[in-house]
C-alpha cells in the first residue's frame, strides 16, 4: 500500500489546494506511472525542506509519501525544487487543480 | 513673490528635486517652461539653476531596458532571450504582453513617482514566459517576474486560467513585489506579508488605471480582470472595491478575502493568508481613493508609495500603515487637509482607527519654504489644489 497526499499553497491566487491519492485505488497504469516519479525523485532521500525564504507568489508544495516499511514528507517551492521531483509535482497538481471542490 | 505665479519664491534644490522626480513628463515640462519664462530667475538665479539642473537630470534619468525570456514550459530561469528592449514586436502574445506590460508599469513608476526602475537605478526589467506546463501562477523570484501559461495548454472545457500576462495589473503587481523588496522590503508572512501582496495590488491596479487613463470612480478597481475563463464563475482573482466578491465557483471554491478586520484570517497557509487578508488594506486604499476623487495614482498613489519607500520596515503591520500613511498625507498636503482625512476614511471602513500622532510633520533641520509657496509648487504640478 502506498498512500501519496499533497497540498500546494499560495501562488499569486493564495488558493490551497490539496489531494489524497491511495496508490491501490487508481488504475494501474496510473499507480506504476506514480511509483515510477516516486522512484526518479528518489523521494525518501530529498530534504524536508528544500524551501528557502518565501518568494513572493511561488507554489509552495507539501508531499508526504507512506508506505508499510516508511514515510516521508517534503515542503518545497517552485524555484527550491530539485529537477527530479518536478514531474510528480506536475502530476499531483494537474490531478488536485482539476477536481471538483 | 511674484503677483502673477505664486510659484516665483525660493524652493531649496532639495524639495525640488523630489517634486520633479515626482512630476510625469508633462508636468515637468510645464514647470521648466514657468520657470524659463520667470522674470525673477534673474533675481534667484542659483537657487533656480540648482533646481533646473536637478529637473534636467531627472528628465533624462529614465532608463526603461527591458528582455523577455522564454522557458518553453521549463523550469529553468530566466531561459531563452526572445525580445530585448526596442525589438519589434514577436509573433507570441505572451511575449509582447509581459514586455508592454513591463513598460506601462515603469513609466508609471518613472513619470509619476520619479522612480528610475524596481531599484531607482534603472535596473534591467527581466521577464520570463512559458514557465512550466499548464503553470498558474506568475510569481517575483527576488531578481525578475516569471509567467505560466495558465490552462491554455488543457482541453477548452478544462481550462480555469488564461495566460497569467494577460491582466496587465498582474504585471505592476510583479513588479511592485521588486520595488518593495528594495524599499520596506516587508517580511512576506503575515501582516506584512499582506502589506506586502496589498502594495502589489494596489500599483499593479494602478497600472492599469493608468494605462487607460481612468479616473478612481471609472476603475473596475479588480486583480486578474481576463484571467479566468468563461468556465469560472468569476470577474477576476480579487476585488479592491469589494473584497471577497471576485468569484464563487464550484472547481475555484469563493473568493476567501475578508473586507475590513472583523474578518482577519488566522491561518499558516499561504505564509499566513498573505494574499487572504491583503484584501483589508486593498480597501483601504480603495476608500481612500475615491473619496479623494480623479485619478488614484496621482494622490493616494503618492501617498502610498511614500509611505512604502520612505517610513515603512520589514516588520510593519497594517495599523503602522495606517498611521504612516496618515502622517505622510500630512505631510504632503497639510494637517487636516481633504487628503489626509480621506486616508483616516480609508483605514477606518475597514476597522482600523489611525493613530493622529501620526499627523504631526517630522522636525526638518533645513530652513523650510513658507507653507504658501509648497502649496503653490505642488499645485502646478498637479498635486496639491
Ligand atoms: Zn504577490
Amino acid at each position: 500500500m502506498t498512500r501519496i497526499t499533497f497540498q500546494r499553497s499560495g501562488g499569486f491566487t493564495g488558493r490551497t489546494i490539496s489531494l489524497t491519492l491511495n496508490l491501490d485505488d487508481l488504475p494501474p497504469d496510473q499507480a506504476s506511472t506514480l511509483n515510477g516519479l516516486l522512484t526518479n525523485a528518489n523521494f525518501f532521500n530529498l530534504p524536508a525542506d528544500s524551501a528557502k525564504r518565501p518568494v513572493p507568489d511561488e507554489f509552495t508544495y507539501t508531499v508526504t509519501v507512506e508506505t508499510g516499511q516508511q514515510s516521508h514528507t517534503i515542503r518545497t517551492s517552485d524555484t527550491s525544487a530539485p529537477e527530479s521531483l518536478r514531474p510528480l509535482l506536475d502530476d499531483l497538481s494537474l490531478r488536485a487543480r482539476t477536481q471538483r471542490a | 513673490m511674484s503677483h502673477r505665479h505664486s510659484i516665483f519664491c525660493i524652493i531649496p534644490p532639495h524639495m525640488l528635486k523630489e517634486i520633479a522626480q515626482r512630476g510625469s513628463p508633462v508636468q515637468r515640462s510645464l514647470a521648466l517652461r514657468t520657470i524659463a519664462t520667470s522674470g525673477q530667475i534673474r533675481s534667484q538665479r542659483t537657487a533656480w539653476q540648482a533646481g533646473i539642473a536637478v529637473m534636467a537630470a531627472t528628465a533624462s534619468a529614465g532608463n526603461k531596458q527591458r528582455a523577455i525570456y522564454d522557458a518553453r514550459q521549463g523550469s529553468q530561469l530566466p531561459g531563452t532571450l526572445v525580445r530585448s528592449e526596442g525589438d519589434a514586436p514577436a509573433t507570441d502574445i505572451a511575449v509582447n504582453e509581459a514586455y508592454d506590460g513591463a513598460g506601462v508599469t515603469f513609466d508609471l513608476y518613472y513619470g509619476v513617482y520619479g522612480r528610475n526602475s524596481i531599484d531607482n537605478n534603472g535596473l534591467k526589467l527581466n521577464s520570463t514566459v512559458h514557465y512550466q506546463k499548464s503553470y498558474d501562477n506568475a510569481f517575483w523570484d527576488g531578481g525578475q517576474m516569471v509567467y505560466g501559461d495558465g490552462d491554455e495548454d488543457l482541453p477548452p472545457a478544462q481550462r480555469l486560467f488564461n495566460r497569467f500576462t494577460i491582466s496587465i495589473d498582474v504585471i505592476g503587481h510583479e513588479l511592485t513585489h521588486g520595488v518593495t523588496q528594495y524599499e520596506a522590503n516587508l517580511n512576506y508572512s503575515n501582516q506584512p506579508g499582506a502589506l506586502n501582496e496589498s502594495f502589489s495590488d494596489v500599483f499593479g491596479s494602478l497600472v492599469k488605471q493608468y494605462q487607460l487613463q481612468q479616473t478612481a470612480d471609472q476603475a473596475d478597481w479588480l486583480i486578474g480582470q481576463g484571467l479566468l475563463t468563461a468556465n469560472v464563475n468569476g470577474v477576476g482573482l480579487r476585488s479592491m472595491k469589494a473584497p471577497g466578491t471576485a468569484y464563487n465557483d464550484p472547481v475555484l471554491g469563493r473568493d476567501p478575502q475578508p473586507d475590513s478586520m472583523s474578518g482577519y484570517v488566522t491561518t499558516t497557509e499561504d505564509n499566513g493568508g498573505v494574499h487572504i487578508n491583503s484584501g483589508i488594506p486593498n480597501r483601504a486604499f480603495y476608500t481612500t481613493a475615491v473619496e479623494i476623487g480623479g485619478f488614484a495614482w496621482q494622490k493616494a498613489g503618492l501617498i502610498w508609495y511614500k509611505t512604502l519607500s520612505e517610513k515603512l520596515n520589514t516588520n510593519s503591520n497594517f495599523q503602522n500603515a495606517a498611521d504612516l500613511t496618515f502622517q505622510t498625507a500630512g505631510e504632503i498636503y497639510g494637517v487636516g487637509s481633504l487628503e489626509q482625512n480621506a486616508v483616516a476614511k480609508g483605514w477606518q471602513a475597514v476597522g482600523i482607527t489611525v493613530n493622529a500622532s501620526g499627523g504631526i510633520p517630522t522636525p526638518q533641520p533645513q530652513p523650510q519654504p513658507g507653507p504658501g509657496c509648497l502649496t503653490a509648487v505642488l499645485r502646478i504640478f498637479g498635486l496639491a489644489r
